[in-house]
């Protein structure tokens, strides 16, 4: 081992190339897990903040917020249900919001809610909104107006809020009558009837298993009078979200198909090294040296470039980062930092193996011309 | 040649690893470049193979025909502006329709018969003629949005009023919306399916007003034009529209950063890799230059085997995309186009080509002399 650190320090030229190539895989990796984050964070905030462990929505809506309605005796009769504790209405419209003293509209989802939304606080008064900190950096500030939708419907921030994006549209959280106001000059043919909402943030009673609760109001609701209803688990409701589900498919098959590539790389450097060593190993196998010694080095230093590859594949990804243009939804997180580097040292291992079984193959008799 | 093809040989492990990562990179070459076109396809294309050559959104809309929506008086008002020839409401919506026996969403483009906003890539029968009647995206022709076939929009609220069938009188070809199946109807029709949809709404508005321009007017002049005269609206022309539809450009620059930086990989795994070789075999190549080998075949033969490895390793790429292509959903289906596949291969080669002169330049500056020079080579040192 401490022979092939020595290496490493005495002829780091040599290990250059394969430092430089899977450096690059690793900003390609760590840019397609940045994309993968950054997308599904972007549209999934809003629902994973909701606090209630159930959401529950018409049943021809294909769990789809915007196309749900969930009238009042639907409510009724989820709420009777055993387990449910207590239903917290919601609504949403997207829409293009202005920004006090600037011209250009950005990209809002207008929340209508009863409460139950984690790090909002309850609904405030009407003309007024809890606004996602993502339109902080579109100029929006704590006090001023937004204007939504063509008609310029005016509403006063109250307040930031974190993580509260809806399909990568700032959330901008008003009480359940605001959200109508805005709704009918904005979306007319969007309004619900009173009473009325789009899905139901169902709280269950402590003790109550989620799957069967989900099921018992579904069958509730179909045996009743009332509308029938789709009712999902939190994570469900996310994965239903539009291009999620499709999005985390394409971009983990991307991922893993970059580390299969760094580890053929990595298999490559190392199967030309070893050849290129086969007279060293030779001459450390006969001076007493074993199989394990020589690969437990060879293992050491494909750690080693693997470990220096992300390292400054990190430092050039966070270079990356703070140039790309606002419109790439990139969201670099240690989380994911964390996951690319195990997974990169385990591909530079398996990859490294690929010459394990030449070196064991070595003849010491090489070292003084037996192989010959 | 023989030189390269005979190492090839002698060396299978080293040109095998060699070929089947620069295979598996050029795969991902292939396939981004293909998600990006069918993506950016399946996203616009309905928008794009549309009649009108402008269209114009509520100011607000952000360019998302998707977040827009005007009055009629709007409407009435562009057909005013000098310079339009036709004019008409274009309505889009996300529905729920029953297609094939199941419930799925799917996209409707409601226009005026007659009007601008029609379907202009006809693959298969005629545009709608009547109420209930639609022309569907061919890709979704065996997901039940085939000629022949009829759909079913499913009442939103409760759920309990009649659906609204829509017979399919034609397939479109790339006419997707939304990366969704999307069926084209009259405006009347469409506006039956939206109240289906929301019995509550008081109107139905259209998304944008399709129009097409008088001969001798450009669609870029006319949209300028209607932005000036008519209020809180947005006119685009249809290459606007499309360019600047939401996740268009999110898309295509987040895309084309992993697709440059693949092609980056490639070119340096390339280079490094026959850099690596051609020092390796230094001595031996020293020898074939002492021995009369010129520098011209040493250099092609490393060409050669440049080729060598790029075709194979595109042949590699090539059947990975066809096999993923095979295996994609009918939800998102991945479509390999060879032109598109030609185009990336040949910049690959160009690359690998290019990469390949740092070897070569190393082979060139090779001096016959070291071979009575170096003991390795049984010469003095």
């Amino acid at each position: 081992m401490r022979l092939a650190l020595r290496e490493m320090v005495r002829r780091p030229g040599r290990f250059t190339v394969a430092v430089g190539m899977l450096t690059l895989l690793a900003v390609l990796l760590l840019l397609l897990g940045g994309l993968l984050d950054g997308l599904a964070t972007g549209s999934t905030g809003a629902v994973r903040a909701q606090e209630g462990e159930l959401l529950t929505f018409s049943a021809t809506s294909r769990d789809s917020f915007v196309r749900s309605q969930i009238s009042a005796d639907t409510r009724a009769a989820v709420d009777a249900v055993p387990g449910v504790r207590s239903t917290s209405g919601l609504g949403v419209t997207l829409v293009g919001a202005r920004v006090q003293g600037r011209e250009e509209f950005e990209n809002a989802a207008v929340w209508g809610y009863q409460g139950g939304v984690r790090g909002v606080p309850a609904p405030p008064p009407a003309g007024e909104a809890w606004v996602d900190r993502r339109l902080e950096a579109a100029g929006a500030r704590v006090g001023g107006t937004l204007r939504l939708g063509p008609t310029a419907v005016p509403v006063r921030i109250r307040g930031f809020v974190d993580d509260t994006s809806y399909l990568l549209q700032a959330g901008v959280w008003v009480s359940p009558a605001e959200w109508r106001r805005v709704t009918a000059t904005v979306r007319p043919d969007r309004i619900l009837p009173p009473g009325s909402f789009q899905v139901l943030s169902v709280d269950l009673a402590s003790g109550a298993a989620p799957d069967s609760v989900a099921t018992a109001i579904d069958r509730a609701t179909r045996d009743g009078a009332t509308g029938a209803t789709s009712t999902l688990t939190k994570q469900a409701a996310i994965d239903a979200i539009p291009g999620v589900k499709s999005q985390r498919g394409t971009f983990t098959f991307i991922i893993n198909t970059t580390l299969l590539v760094a580890a053929v790389v990595v298999a490559l450097f190392f199967a030309l090294l070893t050849l290129e060593r086969t007279a060293l190993y030779g001459v450390l196998k006969a001076i007493g040296a074993s199989s394990t010694q020589i690969v437990r080095g060879l293992f050491v230093q494909a750690v080693v470039v693997a470990a220096v590859a992300l390292v400054i594949g990190e430092v050039l990804t966070l270079g990356l980062g703070a140039v790309i243009p606002r419109e790439v939804p990139l969201l670099l997180e240690p989380g994911r930092a964390v996951t690319s580097a195990v997974s990169v040292l385990l591909a530079a291992l398996v990859g490294s193996a690929i010459s394990v079984r030449r070196i064991i193959r070595i003849d010491p008799a090489t070292a003084i011309g037996g192989g010959a | 040649m023989r030189l390269a093809l005979r190492e090839i040989r002698r060396s299978k492990v080293r040109f095998a690893l060699l070929t089947v990562a620069i295979g598996l990179l050029v795969f991902l070459a292939f396939f981004m470049q293909t998600l990006l076109v069918n993506l950016l396809g399946f996203f616009t294309g309905a928008l794009e193979h549309q009649s009108a050559t402008v269209l114009v959104y509520g100011e607000d809309a952000r360019r998302s025909l998707e977040g827009s929506n005007v009055t009629m008086e709007q409407v009435d008002a562009v057909a005013r502006v000098p310079g339009v020839a036709s004019s008409g409401p274009l309505g889009e919506r996300t529905l729920t329709v029953r297609a094939d026996g199941e419930a799925v969403d799917a996209v409707l483009f409601g226009y005026r018969l007659g009007g601008p906003g029609a379907p202009t890539l006809m693959a298969s029968g005629r545009r709608p003629r009547g109420a209930d009647e639609g022309v569907g995206s061919s890709i979704d022709a065996e997901q039940g949005f085939g000629l022949g076939d009829a759909i079913e929009v499913l009442p939103g609220g409760d759920g309990t009023g009649r659906p609204l069938t829509i017979r399919i009188t034609g397939t479109a070809d790339e006419s997707r919306f939304s990366v969704l199946p999307t069926v084209f109807v009259p405006w009347n029709t469409y506006v039956d399916a939206v109240r289906l949809a929301n019995p509550a709404a008081p109107e139905v508005r259209p998304s944008a007003v399709a129009v097409i321009p008088a001969p001798g007017v450009s669609p870029g002049a006319l949209a300028a034009r209607i932005n000036r005269e008519v209020a809180g609206v947005e006119a685009l022309t249809r290459e606007q529209a499309v360019a600047d539809a939401p996740g268009v450009s999110s898309v295509s620059q987040s895309f084309s950063l992993i697709i440059g930086l693949t092609y980056i990989v490639i070119t340096i795994v390339i280079g490094f890799f026959f850099v690596i070789l051609t020092v390796q075999k230094a001595a031996s190549l020293t020898l074939l230059r002492a021995i009369g080998a010129d520098t011209r075949t040493l250099v092609g033969a490393l060409f050669v085997q440049v080729l060598i490895v790029v075709v194979l390793a595109m042949a590699i790429g090539a059947g990975i995309l066809m096999l993923a292509a095979l295996g994609s959903s009918p939800v998102f289906p991945i479509q390999a186009d060879p032109a598109l596949v030609a185009r990336v291969g040949v910049t690959i080669l160009v690359l690998a080509l290019l990469a390949a002169l740092v070897a070569a330049r190393r082979i060139a500056r090779i001096d016959p002399v070291d071979a009575v020079n170096r003991p390795t080579l049984g010469g003095l040192s």
